[in-house]
Parts: C-alpha cells; structure tokens; sequence
C-alpha cells in the first residue's frame, strides 16, 4: 500500500465533512416573513419530508417565496461560472514549455530543476490535433469502492471514480477556489447578506438513460440526504447548513441558508441523484442499497456525468467508458469531448505489486512512496515506460494523544513527547528526505497559516525529561518507567500507538518507541488495519494513534477536528478560544481578517500540541510516457478542477 | 563369579546407536544445538548493552534487556544513558568497565555514528551492503541484519519448541484418552479432531491476531500450538488402542494398576517413540508459519526481530539481495534440519522401517 492509503481515506472525510454543526441561531432578517420557523410538528409546505419520528427530523418545513419576490428583494452578485479546462488552456498559452515533449521524456527526474521542466512540458493540455480521443487510461487505485451511489461517497477511492461518472454543479479550481462549471450551469448569483444561492441549470444536460437533468433533481436530492433514515456516511454534513433547497422551474434552483457563512459555498456543493429514478425505490427502501431496484441500480446506476460505469469486479477493477450524451445532444457537439474513451481502475492495494504493474505497463499513474522513488524508480526498468513528477501537497501526518487519557491530559506531557520525538532521523532516514518537517496543522504555505512561521519542534530529550518531571511523572518504583500517583494508585507512563500496517508508519511508531524508552517511557507500538483504526478513532478508544489528514477546500474544514466534541475531534482537544476563532473565522467574510483568526488557532495548537505533527507529504507521481496533461494543485493531481479532466494521451505517429 | 554380560541395550539405546550411523541426521542435531547455542547467547553476540559491567562500584548485565526489557538495571536510566552504553560510562564513571558483545550493533534500531568510538553510523536505504562492520548488511532504515537474525533465533526456536510443547500436552492428552478408554470418548476425541483438522491453521491465526486485544508472540505461539496437535493425538490413540490389549498391559491391570498408572507409567513410555516423529516435523512447521505470518505483517509485535519479519523488508526492494539470502537460508535450513531429525526418529523407532533398511 503506499504511505497515503488510510490517510487518504481520512482526507476526504475532512474534505467532505465541510462543516460541523453550528448553533442554530435562525436570523430573523428580511426573509423571515417568508421563512416562518414552524413549531416542530406541524405539517408544512416542503412536503416531500416523510414522515419521520418527530426527535430525528433533521429538517423543518419551509415555505420558499415566490421567485419573482426572491429577486426583487435582495441585491444579487454574480459568483464565477467558468469552463475549467477553457481556463487551463487560457493560463497556459501565457507560459511556454521549457523543454520539448521528446526531450523531457527522455530526462531523469534528479533534481528540482528537471522535475520543474518534466512537468512545464509534459503538464500541458494538447494542441489542435495532438490528442488521441479513442485512448484508454489504466488508473491506479489502491482500494475497491463501497458504493456507486454518489451521495454514499466517503474515501477518496469512490470520490476518484464517482467524481467522473457524478453530475454537480460546482467545482474547486487549483488554488482551491470554488466555482460553477460552465458545462453545468448558466449562472450563479448570491445575494449580498450571503443568504441565499440562485443558480440556473444548461437546458442540455441528460442522464445515462435519456432523461433530462432538471433543478428538481438537486431539491430532491437534498431531501434524501437530509432523510435520518438515509445512512449518509460523510456528505450530509455541510449539506446540513443549508435550509432549504427549492427547485422554481427545471432550471431555476435556490439554495437557502441558515446563517451568512463563509462556508456556503461549500455547503451548495453536493452530489446529485436522478429523481425519476429513486422517487419510486426510496420510500421502500430508505437505506438506498438493501432492495432489488437498488441492488440493480449499485451495480448500474444512472449517472449524469462525462463517464458511465460498464463493467465492476469486486477487488479487481472498474471501467468506466466516456457517454455521448454527455458531450452531445442530437448529434450536435454542446460541450467539451473528455479525452479518454475508456478509463480502467485497477484495484492494487499492494505498494510492491502496483510498482511492478507500472513498471510493465499495465497501469498509467501510480503514487510513490518515498522508498520507491528513491530507490525504486531511478533505473532503466522505470525510465523505459515511465517518468515521474513531485509537487507539493497539502497533506500532513502527526502523533495524536488522547486528552482524555490519564497520561496526556497536561500539556507538559504532550510537549514532552514532541521534544522526545527524533524528527530529524525520521525525516532523514525513515522518509528519505522528502518530506518537509509540520509544525501545525494548517500548511505552512496556505493563506491561512501564520505569516511568522512556526518553528517545527526537535528533538531536545533534556527539555523532555524537565517537562516529564514537571508534570510529575517521575521514576517512583525505580522500574525504569516513569510514574505517578493517580486516584491512590501508581500508574507507569506506558500507552499504546495505533498505527495502520503500513511499513514507512510502523517505522515512525519504532522510532518513537525507541526514542521515549530513553527518557523513561514505554511505548507499544500496536499495528493494526486501517479499518480498525478508523474504528478506534471515532470511538476514541486510544491512547495515540498516527494519522494525517489533507486539507480542505476551506480552513473551516478542519473545525470539526478542533472544535470542542466535534466528529473528528479524535484527540478530545478543547479550548474554549479555538472554538470561538472558528466561529468567528466563518462569520467573517474578509479574506486578509479570516487569515488572523487560523493563524492564532494555528499558534494556540502549536503551545497545546495535542498532536505532535511530524510532516507533509508531498505528491510523488510515477506517469506512464504515453501520458500528458498532468497538473498538481495542492490536493494533489486530481482532486480539483479540471484534475483529472486535464490528462490525456497523444495520437500515434 | 558370575559371568559379566554385556548391559542389554534396551530400546532408546538401540535407537541411538542407529541414529549416530546417519552423518545426515547429526549433523542436523548438531545444528539445531548450535541455533539453540545462538539463541541463548544472542545478546552477548550481538548487542549495544554490555553482556556485564562494572558500574559505580557494582556488576551489573544490562544486556539481559534483550530477553526482557524490564531486566534492564534502573540504575542506567536514572543516570539518563538513554540506551547508549559505550560513551555514558566512560563518562560518568571513569572507573567503570564492561565487557561488550561480539559483534556491536543492535537489533532494533541503527547504530549511531560514533556511538562505539570512531565506528561510523550504518548505511541505511539500499546502501547498506554487508561489510565488516554490518556483516550481513543493514536493512532500508540501517538496522543490522546480523544482529536481527542472530535475535531472530531465539523467537524461531521458542516458537518451534513452546507451540509444539503446548501441541504435545493436548495431543498426547487427548489421544491417550481416547486411545486407552474406547467407545464413546473414542468417537468424542476422533470427531473433535477432525473438527479441528479442517480449519486452515494460517487463516484462523490470521482471524485470531485481527481480534486479540494485545498481540505477543505468546500469544501467536499458543494458538500455534493449539491447532497443531492433531497428527499427534491420532498417533497416539492408535497407539494406545494397539497397546491397551498387550500382554504387559493386562498383567499391570491383573496386579490392580488403576488406569492413570497404567496409561502413565506403562502405555505412555512405550507409545512414544512414533509420537516423537510428528513434534519434530511440527516444530519445522511451526517456525515456517511463524515466518509466514511475519512475512504477511502478522507476526509479534514491534520491537521483535523475526527471520520472516527481514523477508518482509526485502519485499520492497529485492535489489537488496541479503535481506533475502540470509533469512531465506536460515529458515531452509532449520526446517530442513529438523526435517532430517525427523525422518531419523521415525527410520530408527520403527522396527519395519529398521528391518528394511538396517
């Protein structure tokens, strides 16, 4: 498995976990005369809510003013619809190439210089002409998907494949900033007080079996996702900011929401169902996977995106094939042709085996360990097929200690294990010296970090031991292990580390092990499946684990982390002042003003250290020669827009 | 003067007397004493803990953490040598002296630079070819594979002897039941073990490490042990229920021998010599499985040095021949030797085979 498998797993859940519960504090502003908050119970207007138990309705009814008076009332704003390849193309025509294609196909990726001129040249979209639109890509994934559904979505494995076949209206570009796909939509207006989303859909879109894609499909959706019966893992959150989702005409949809929030234009941003299709299976089966119709419907949906699932087998692959209907209507071109005719994902969760497959050929892109792209890909063996790129990645890793433990409820304990911990060794010797060293958990290249950067901790075992002694863990029964009296009874300073059975991490694990026995505590270094920790970790049944998360579309991402008793908030951490920097961060709308309040959130993490982080990982891509187009954004090569959509291959000679 | 005749060789003896004439078999004897040697003296062969010092005016044996990490005296972490030994007593105590092992490098982790004066750090990644300070190499983090294998020993030897001992005490238990008392705990103990012959030994460890709170190579060995014993409790029953009609048998049940004596002290010594043959096989077996796990990623827990454990690293990159050569060799070589033993016993225990092959 390469380093990222679980990690990449958890990324998305931040990514996808966009928002965690706020208080609902309904403001009662010009709308209110429209928006009545109904005692709970009453029967209102929105009356595809079913009937649910009174204590679990996650919606209230609501009853959207008639459009015209939604337009007059408000002062709208024009949001960005754009063509995100159309955009690519725009930016790249100002930058010329440093090398020819041959050229930098020829070249060794030694040094930044030549990463730099491998992906100036061979990052480029095709001329006129050049691409080759009948080509097959053979992807790497490193684990099958749970679903086809889309709003089932919840690693990265499914947002990968269910990316490509899903319809949506919006889209991050690669500095992470959201737009509406011009393929999709017409136009996208919000009104000033940032209450509410107008958007009108293409009158050209259809799903995979003929029928249109219409606004009903999005107020429908919405419904579904916000039915308590619906085991939603990972996109109702975020979702569930919004107030209502009111479809006017089969173009016109509206968005609402509870608060003027930052993150709204996150929160408007989910998958998209075919109503005609689960109108009639829904209602019987609420668990979207139990019945025949949706047994039949997992293993071939209706999708209203560029590609269309034909063939799956468990464990082994998924192809996907290019759609028409995407791309044409009635023969006539209306949109952009996707470059790949065919897209097979092969499922490798082995890191060895998925290097050998690239090696021969029988895959296209492959994530590289730090192993493997120092040692493994320098020779002839890889060169003759394959080049490879780096870029960097918004991804980092730490050491979490659960608060709510004995051992690391004082700050002095958590220091002390960042002072005891050798990161110099790991990132020399265990991470090859790719890695660069984490000193928070936002990037310390993003806008929302600290403009003074943070000093990453070292190694300092003197330091160590005075914050131990301090905190009053001291050798009492002179057994070696440091101790303390606690409830009447000697509790040694010995935890368990959960870490997933990944070599590069149980290396990590060792390392620490081996760096506290010297300062007097003892570390079980436990290796277990990353199922099992994922498991654990909602459960906070720990006492440290190694994990990492990847960045979010927004710093408010990363609320449900931080914020006192959110989801993700694995480590029990609470401060009353981070939980208020976050709240105060989504209310305000200034970027420059937004930036202060992560960066103090920043600065207060780094004196608490409920995590040691340890370091960001960088994105190290293998590519087939025959593969063009590929750019990185700081989520990687394909988790922005156009991603995945900039790839292609070019036409034989 | 009564004539003087020769001692009557007896059994066991006549067996060994066969034994010694296969070069092959002594040899495999020999070497198994010489792992068993290894692994006794594992951390005074290799290891960064002095096998004994003298330190501030008492002996102490650090080294003796290698089996146990709570025998490492206190006295050193008070004084914060934080686990290196060479430099901390010469300079916290210039009249202290040690006696080092053979070979200075740890199993666990990569030998600092300079922490044995003027000795360089070890090579890490793939440049850690064997030399004459790592002589079988280094693995991808520096970690000397000498002193992995030489630690290693000692979990493949326990794990061949406690599992198959475990395997011994319920087979032989169950067999001699069944054997000697017949009729329905005969079919008890028969159908149960051949309940327990159809489960996939590899799987059901593999299942059972996934559920256990705290894996520990214990552990894995007692549920080695514990689905391991079937050929041995076959054996013994047949054996049992061929020697329960005897004649020497009758005659101890005539002079009012109860049945635990009479299955102890007269079946049980004269049954053996077959049941030997399936432990020796099943100690080889055991080890290979250990390894398997190992390799899989299922073996003990971190910190352990296991011959599969150094297999599994190679995986990653097989450029790096000796993290190949030398566990694959040392673990061929074990099994074959206890394989060897094996076939002895059963050629020199068993009078047909004797008769066939002199």
């Amino acid at each position: 498995m390469p380093p990222g498998r679980e990690s990449r797993t958890m990324r998305l859940l931040a990514i996808l976990a966009a928002v965690a519960l706020v208080g609902c504090g309904r403001r009662q502003d010009e709308l209110a005369k429209h928006a009545p908050v109904e005692p709970v119970g009453s029967s209102g207007a929105g009356g595809k809510v079913p009937a649910a138990p009174v204590a679990e309705r996650l919606l209230q009814p609501f009853d959207p003013p008639p459009l015209e008076e939604l337009v007059s009332s408000a002062t709208w704003i024009d949001r960005p619809v754009r063509d995100a390849v159309a955009v690519l193309r725009d930016q790249q025509r100002a930058q010329t190439p440093k090398a020819g294609a041959a050229e930098a196909l020829a070249m060794r990726n030694t040094s930044a210089a030549a990463n730099e001129v491998i992906l100036s040249s061979l990052g480029r979209l095709p001329e006129e002409g050049q691409a080759d639109f009948d080509a097959r890509i053979d992807r790497h994934i490193a684990a099958d998907i749970n679903s086809t559904n889309p709003i089932m979505i919840s690693s990265t494995y499914e947002f990968d494949v269910l990316g490509l076949t899903g319809f949506g209206l919006f889209s991050t570009d690669r500095s992470l900033e959201p737009f509406a796909s011009s393929e999709a939509v017409t136009s996208w207006q919000s009104t000033a007080n940032g209450l509410i989303d107008k958007v009108v859909l293409r009158d050209d879109l259809f799903w995979s079996d003929g029928r249109r894609i219409t606004a009903h499909d999005i107020a429908f959706t919405f419904q579904v996702i916000m039915d308590p019966r619906v085991p939603v893992p990972a996109v109702r959150s975020g979702t569930d900011q919004l107030r209502w989702v009111h479809a006017y005409d089969d173009r016109t949809i509206v968005f609402f929401h509870k608060e003027p929030l930052a993150t709204n234009v996150w929160n408007i941003n989910f998958p998209v169902l075919p109503k005609h299709v689960y109108e009639k299976t829904w209602e019987d089966d609420p668990t979207l996977k139990d019945s025949d119709a949706h047994v039949k419907l997992e293993q071939s949906p209706i999708v209203g995106g560029p590609y269309e699932i034909v063939d799956r087998k468990r464990g082994q692959q998924i192809v996907l094939r290019r759609r028409k209907g995407w791309s044409h209507v009635d023969d006539k071109q209306v949109r952009g042709v996707p470059f790949f005719k065919e897209i097979r994902f092969r499922i490798i969760e082995d890191p060895n085996t998925s290097l050998l497959a690239i090696k021969a050929g029988e895959i296209d892109d492959l994530m590289l360990t730090p192993e493997q792209w120092t040692t493994q890909t320098t020779g002839d063996d890889f060169y003759e097929r394959n080049t490879k790129v780096t870029a960097p990645e918004w991804v980092s890793f730490h050491f979490g200690w659960n608060i709510e433990t004995p051992f690391f409820a004082d700050r002095r304990v958590r220091r002390a294990m960042s002072y005891a911990f050798n990161h110099d060794d790991m990132l020399e010797k265990l991470c090859y010296g790719l890695y660069k060293p984490a000193a928070g958990h936002f990037p310390e290249d993003g806008w929302m970090a600290p403009k003074k950067k943070l000093e990453p901790y070292k190694q300092n075992l003197d330091k160590a031991e005075a914050l131990l002694d301090e905190a009053g863990w001291i050798d009492r029964d002179n057994d070696g292990i440091r101790d303390k009296q606690i409830d009447g009874r000697l509790v040694p300073l010995e935890f368990s580390v959960l870490v997933s059975q990944q070599p590069l991490r149980v290396e990590i694990c060792k390392l620490l092990q081996q760096n506290l026995e010297q300062v007097g505590v003892r570390v079980n270094v436990r290796p277990v499946e990353s199922t099992v920790l994922q498991q654990k970790t909602l459960e906070r049944k720990f006492e440290a684990y190694f994990g990492g998360w990847g960045a979010g579309t927004d710093p408010d991402s990363s609320e449900n982390i931080w914020a006192t008793g959110a989801p993700r908030n694995f480590v029990n951490y609470s401060n009353p002042e981070v939980d208020r920097l976050f709240a105060d961060g989504r209310r305000e709308l200034d970027r420059s003003k937004r930036a202060e309040k992560y960066a103090r959130i920043q600065e207060i993490l780094y004196e608490d250290q409920p995590y040691t982080w340890l370091f960001q990982r960088n994105s190290f891509y293998g590519f087939s020669k025959s593969l063009r187009g590929y750019v990185f954004s700081p989520r990687g090569p394909y988790n922005y827009s156009p991603g995945f959509g900039s790839l292609w291959k070019p036409r034989a000679e | 003067m009564t004539a003087s005749l020769p001692r009557p060789i007896g059994f066991w003896g006549d067996a060994w007397r066969r034994f010694r004439r296969r070069p092959l078999a002594v040899a495999a004897v020999a070497f198994i004493g010489f792992l068993a040697a290894v692994a006794i003296l594992a951390p005074a062969i290799a290891g960064t803990k002095p096998v004994l010092c003298r330190y501030k005016g008492r002996l102490y044996a650090p080294c003796l953490a290698y089996f146990d990490r709570r025998l490492e005296p206190v006295v050193f972490a008070q004084d914060r040598f934080r686990g290196s030994y060479p430099a901390n007593l010469a300079a916290k105590d210039p009249e202290s002296w040690a006696i080092w092992p053979l070979v200075f490098q740890d199993p666990f982790r990569a030998v600092r630079a300079d922490e044995w004066p003027g000795r360089p750090a070890n090579p890490s990644r793939d440049q850690g070819r064997p030399s004459r300070t790592n002589l079988f190499g280094t693995d991808q983090y520096g970690v000397d594979v000498f002193a992995k294998m030489v630690h290693g020993t000692t979990v493949a030897l326990l794990v061949g002897f406690v599992s198959m001992g475990l395997a011994s005490v319920i087979g032989i238990t169950l067999g001699a039941l069944g054997g000697y008392f017949g009729g329905w705990a005969d079919s008890l103990v028969s159908r149960f073990t051949e309940v327990v012959m159809c489960i996939p030994t590899l799987i059901l460890i593999l299942a059972l490490v996934a559920i256990v709170e705290k894996p520990t190579i214990w552990k894995t060995m007692a549920i080695i042990g514990a689905t391991n014993w079937t050929s041995i409790a076959r054996l013994t029953r047949g054996e049992f229920l061929r020697l329960r009609q005897s004649e020497f048998v009758m005659a101890a049940r005539a002079a009012g021998a109860g049945p635990l004596r009479i299955m102890l002290r007269h079946i049980l010594p004269n049954s053996l010599a077959p049941v030997l043959v399936p432990i020796t096989f099943g100690i080889a077996s055991a080890i290979l499985i250990e390894s398997s796990l190992s390799f899989l990623g299922f073996g003990p827990p971190p910190p352990s040095a296991s011959w599969g454990a150094v297999l599994n690293d190679a995986r990653s990159n097989l450029s790096m021949w000796w993290l190949v050569l030398f566990p694959g060799m040392a673990i061929f070589l074990t099994v074959l030797a206890y394989n060897l033993v094996g076939e002895a016993l059963q050629e020199v225990t068993d009078p047909r085979l004797r008769e066939s092959r002199k």
